[in-house]
């Protein structure tokens, strides 16, 4: 058999074999992820009462955060390129709405990626923001 | 380590495979299309340099495969415009690592008919790499 034909067989074999190891790590990868905004707030405020139950709406939101808005508002929501979070004085309508529609030529719509329970779980998590 | 670092890393990771893949193929088509006559170590140079970059571009894929992974909380799919990078993506992750591979066993051995059809690949992959990462961008900046 040819050289470039051998060559073509390891080739795919070798790359499936990565995708899979991937795919298999994908989840350990997952879970590399540093202390999130309300393990910082616990720490600061020495309260050990988790703030969501694991896997609790909150939890959920936290996620979805860590996601979609953490680029801009920071890992901590205490602001980057976007405001801080914490504290927030909107009702949980005018928060989703501006989720959903987002602000023109300030922050990116999210209404066709998050329906309305991601939306509700990240209202939830917002909520657990305060100092 | 914290999230938004995570994404900045892979933002700034995710570049290296783009790039020397695309320059890679750049070199590749380069050293293809010099004239054989009195051009030949021009075109070995050039095909050595596709293959450098071409293993350095595979190479960095993993540090971008993996800071995307740690940022997606491992989710491989997903929806909206993280799957359609995804889509793209690990098609193109897939290619990378094969071609990469046959070249490093094929070395300079390939025919002129086996490297065109590695040349159409490797183009292929520069496509799908070049949609994975705009909708990379696009899940970053429009959500």
């Amino acid at each position: 058999m040819r050289i470039e034909i051998k060559a073509a067989i390891l080739a795919v074999v070798i790359s499936g074999l990565v995708l899979e190891l991937t795919f298999g790590i994908a989840p350990f990868l997952g879970s590399l992820q540093g202390a999130g905004p309300h393990r910082e707030v616990q720490a600061k405020t020495g309260d050990t009462k988790p703030l969501a139950s694991p896997g609790g709406q909150a939890e959920q939101g936290r996620s979805l955060f860590e996601r979609n808005c953490a680029h801009c508002h920071g890992g901590d929501a205490r602001g980057d390129e976007g405001p801080t979070l914490f504290n927030l004085a909107l009702s949980d309508a005018r928060i989703a709405r501006r989720i959903k529609e987002g602000i023109k030529g300030e922050m990116p719509k999210f209404g066709s990626k998050l329906n309305d329970m991601d939306i509700a779980a990240l209202i939830a998590y917002l909520r657990t923001l305060n100092d | 380590m914290n999230n938004s670092l995570w994404i900045k890393m892979h933002g700034g990771m995710t570049h290296f495979p783009i790039a020397l893949v695309m320059v890679s193929i750049a070199f590749d088509l380069g050293g293809q299309f010099v004239l054989e006559n009195g051009e030949k170590t021009r075109r070995a140079g050039l095909r050595a340099a596709g293959f450098y970059t071409l293993v350095l571009g595979a190479l960095s894929s993993f540090g971008a495969v993996a800071s995307g992974i740690i940022i997606s909380h491992g989710e491989i799919w997903g929806r909206g415009n993280l799957a359609r990078h995804h889509t793209f993506l690990w098609p193109a992750f897939g290619l990378v690592i094969a071609l990469a591979v046959w070249r490093l066993v094929v070395g300079n051995r390939a025919s002129s008919g086996a490297f065109k059809i590695y040349l159409t690949a490797s183009v292929i992959t520069g496509a799908l790499m070049s949609a994975a990462g705009y909708w990379g961008g696009e899940l970053l900046l429009n959500g």
